[in-house]
């Protein structure tokens, strides 16, 4: 991976965090948002490394993460985010490289890598049973992507013969697969592929999550356009490991503060242009 | 006078009379105060796409709260044989794209889920139920979600959802199911390395699912090798052409083929080339992608093939008049074949295993389906069956590989067939086919370079052609 151009790589990760960011979304299944952690464990907690609260994430979702095209850095409302919830939490921000979105929640997991994972990851019950999910800090939807010009709605998108792109494992596949069953769903690794193939016409439509779907058309590709939002109500929350409960009651609190001072608000203005 | 207004009593009458009967067939579909807008289950087979019913699955309901009403409690029902017990109920609801504060507690009975809100319900939200853990009838068929719900003025009927279509259990899935049951299985999958790379279970259904995509993979790679040949055999001829120009297309050709990743080729032709309104079926742009990735190696590996064989040969043709192309077609192609069949065979390979990279551009070939297994399950076993169905192939192609290398180094030592003295009517016979030329050509290599070959068999051949 080190041998390869910045460019190159910033390439390839674009899609392949647009493809995780689906993933991200496309788990969200069923279940309550959790805070099922004892919060009375708050305070604590362990960290990696002392003093400094360790997120991974995939780079490649914006505009929830991606990196910087000169300096490489990590950024995005995910990355605010994290800053945020550290200031609140008396510690330092490290970040560590963009690394697969499905590897996310094995690392956390298996614990010593990173303390968490932020990443525009939906709530899943899935989730749930292997990793502690905080409170949902953003909602999210899904949508319909095509292109301009395209006369499909969603009803003849539901047709034989239609393709309909979606990053694999997201909840945007769930919802393609359960809600347009006709038509043949073609699950791809990254959201960009997905883009460039209905901009060529290779497929018929995609659907993505409707933010990253905004943020892409008005960006990048302002050939697509978002055919219907489609309301799910998901809900994005933070990964952290189940042997380490005081660290996700912490990052409630944390959400908690930044909810009534007015940091989740500033941040969410800055990346969405209102509160969201 | 009169008659005129008896005519218009009759057209009033008449009016009146339709405006009963358009009325009187609207009424019924406008009563709802809560609008089904849909119920959806998400596919619960094993490495499929179908709803089996039975087993646990999602079911999705949505509603809207139409203007003017409120709701508060929805009470879904399935059919008799399905059941909510054990299910869990996650109520969203929506104001637009935004989430409302709406919470509420859902009560499974049976084939029953009423959920009661909280507070009423407001006009204009749409209501969204997720319940994980439900079951279809096990029968399968079209199944319909009906229901009530409480507004205002009590209890009314919801509006039957679209049918979701289900199936009954299939053999497959219940051969999981037993494995599921058995305590070797269990033993075996706490293992976290068994249990992540060849957990029986998936190994069972992703060898089902991914039969088709398998099956692509050797449609795409057989179809696609005889035109690589074809393509190899010009573009190797042009190389070793005695006017530059040509040489250098070839060379073009081979280098930026043989230079560039087969990746970036894919991604070129698949997204290129629609661009330029040149539209191609996805499975018809695979298929010539790997042809003509495979072509550029070919060349070289003809182009070598022709070049390793002895300028005697050519020699000896001359010698017998024959022309370049009877040379080529007669004498030194055949020889090259036998010596390429290897590497060929080596090449073979590599663009079947080269199939995987078109999953990249939405081809749902064998990677594809393993990919999409593994994301949905989180289990890598998928990839373990996709490498056993890929080993299917190349072991045996290996194998004859290593035979015909070892047959043709027996042969180079001078153990090949050779005629003997007293069948030489046999030989002459067999002269006729391509086949046997092969096999003269051998005997002719046997006996090394620079050497010419026996004049008389080689005359009767010139003859022939």
């Amino acid at each position: 991976m080190s041998t390869i151009s910045r460019r190159q790589f910033l390439a390839t990760a674009a899609l392949s965090l647009g493809t995780m960011g689906l993933v991200a979304c496309g788990g969200a299944s069923s279940g309550d948002t959790g805070t099922d952690t004892a919060a009375d464990a708050a305070a604590e907690y362990t960290l990696v490394n002392e003093g400094k609260l360790t997120c991974i994430s995939n780079l490649y979702f914006p505009p929830f993460e991606s990196m910087d095209e000169t300096t490489g850095e990590p950024v995005g409302f995910d990355i605010d985010v994290s800053k945020a919830l550290a200031e609140h939490m008396g510690l330092e921000v490290n970040w560590l490289p963009s690394q697969a979105f499905d590897s996310l929640v094995p690392t956390i997991k298996a614990g010593g890598t990173a303390d968490i994972a932020i990443a525009g990851m939906t709530i899943t019950d899935a989730r749930k049973a292997e990793v502690d999910m905080s409170d949902p800090y953003v909602d999210s939807n899904q949508s319909v992507v095509t292109k301009v010009g395209s006369e499909d709605t969603l009803d003849t998108l539901n047709a034989e013969g239609k393709k309909i792109a979606v990053q694999a494992g997201t909840t945007g596949a769930d919802w393609a697969t359960e809600n347009l069953p006709n038509a043949t769903i073609v699950p791809l690794d990254d959201i960009i592929s997905a883009m460039n193939g209905v901009l060529t016409g290779s497929y018929d439509g995609l659907v993505t999550d409707l933010p990253v779907a905004g943020y892409q058309i008005k960006n990048s590709f302002t050939d697509l356009q978002i055919l219907e939002p489609i309301p799910t109500g998901e809900q994005y929350g933070i990964a952290v490991s189940k042997d380490n409960p005081g660290l996700t009651a912490a990052i409630n609190q944390a959400l908690a503060d930044m909810e009534a001072d007015g940091t989740m608000a500033a941040i969410e203005t800055e990346w969405f242009g209102a509160e969201v | 006078m009169s008659r005129f207004r008896r005519g218009h009593v009759v057209a009033r009458s008449c009016l009146f009379v339709a405006l009963l009967l358009a009325a009187a067939l609207l009424m019924p579909s406008e009563a709802y105060a809560l609008t089904t807008n849909k119920a959806t289950a998400r596919p619960n087979e094993n490495g499929g796409s179908n709803v089996i019913g039975g087993l646990a699955t999602r079911l999705t309901w949505e509603g809207t709260v139409e203007d003017g009403e409120s709701v508060s409690s929805v009470t879904l029902v399935l059919p008799e044989g399905g059941t909510f017990a054990g299910s869990s109920t996650k109520i969203t609801a929506l104001d637009g794209l935004d989430r409302a504060a709406v919470d509420g507690f859902a009560t499974a009975n049976d084939n029953q889920l009423v959920v009661v809100f909280s507070q009423p319900v407001d006009e204009g939200l749409l209501i969204r139920l997720e319940v994980e853990g439900m079951a279809f009838p096990s029968e399968g068929g079209d199944v319909v979600v009906s229901g009530t719900y409480e507004n205002a003025s009590g209890t009314q009927q919801l509006a039957d959802s679209k049918p979701i279509s289900t199936i009954a259990n299939t053999s497959l899935q219940m051969l999981v199911a037993t494995l599921d049951e058995m305590e070797a299985v269990q033993a075996w999958n706490s293992n976290p390395f068994l249990g992540m790379f060849f957990k029986p279970q998936l190994l069972v259904t992703a060898f089902s699912s991914l039969l088709p995509g398998w099956l692509l993979c050797l449609v795409i790679v057989v179809v696609a090798y005889p035109f690589a040949i074809a393509l190899g055999l010009v573009f190797a001829f042009m190389k070793i052409s005695r006017h530059r120009l040509v040489r250098a297309i070839a060379i073009v050709y081979i280098n930026v083929l043989r230079g560039t990743p087969l990746f970036l080729q894919i991604y070129i032709m698949f997204f290129g080339l629609p661009m330029m309104n040149v539209n191609i079926d996805n499975n018809v742009l695979g298929v010539i992608v790997i042809a003509i990735n495979a072509s550029a190696y070919l060349a070289e590996i003809f182009r070598a093939g022709i070049q390793s064989i002895p300028q005697g040969q050519y020699e000896a043709a001359s010698s017998l008049g024959m022309s370049y192309f009877q040379t080529m077609f007669n004498i030194i192609l055949p020889q090259t074949i036998r010596r390429v069949i290897p590497t060929v065979t080596s090449d073979f390979i590599t663009s079947y295993k080269d199939t995987s990279l078109l999953s990249s551009v939405g081809v749902m070939e064998l990677m594809m389906f393993a990919k999409n297994l593994t994301s949905v399950s989180g289990n890598m076993t998928p990839y373990v069956a996709a490498a056993i169905f890929y080993l299917i192939v190349t072991l045996p192609l290996i194998k004859v590989v290593t035979y015909i290398e070892n047959r043709m180094a027996h042969a180079e030592r001078g153990g090949g067939p050779r005629p003997k003295a007293g069948e030489r009517s046999a030989v002459e016979e067999a002269a006729s086919d391509d086949l046997a030329a092969a096999e003269l050509s051998t005997h002719f290599e046997g006996l090394g370079e620079g050497q010419l070959a026996p004049v008389p068999v080689f005359a009767r051949m010139a003859q022939e052609v």
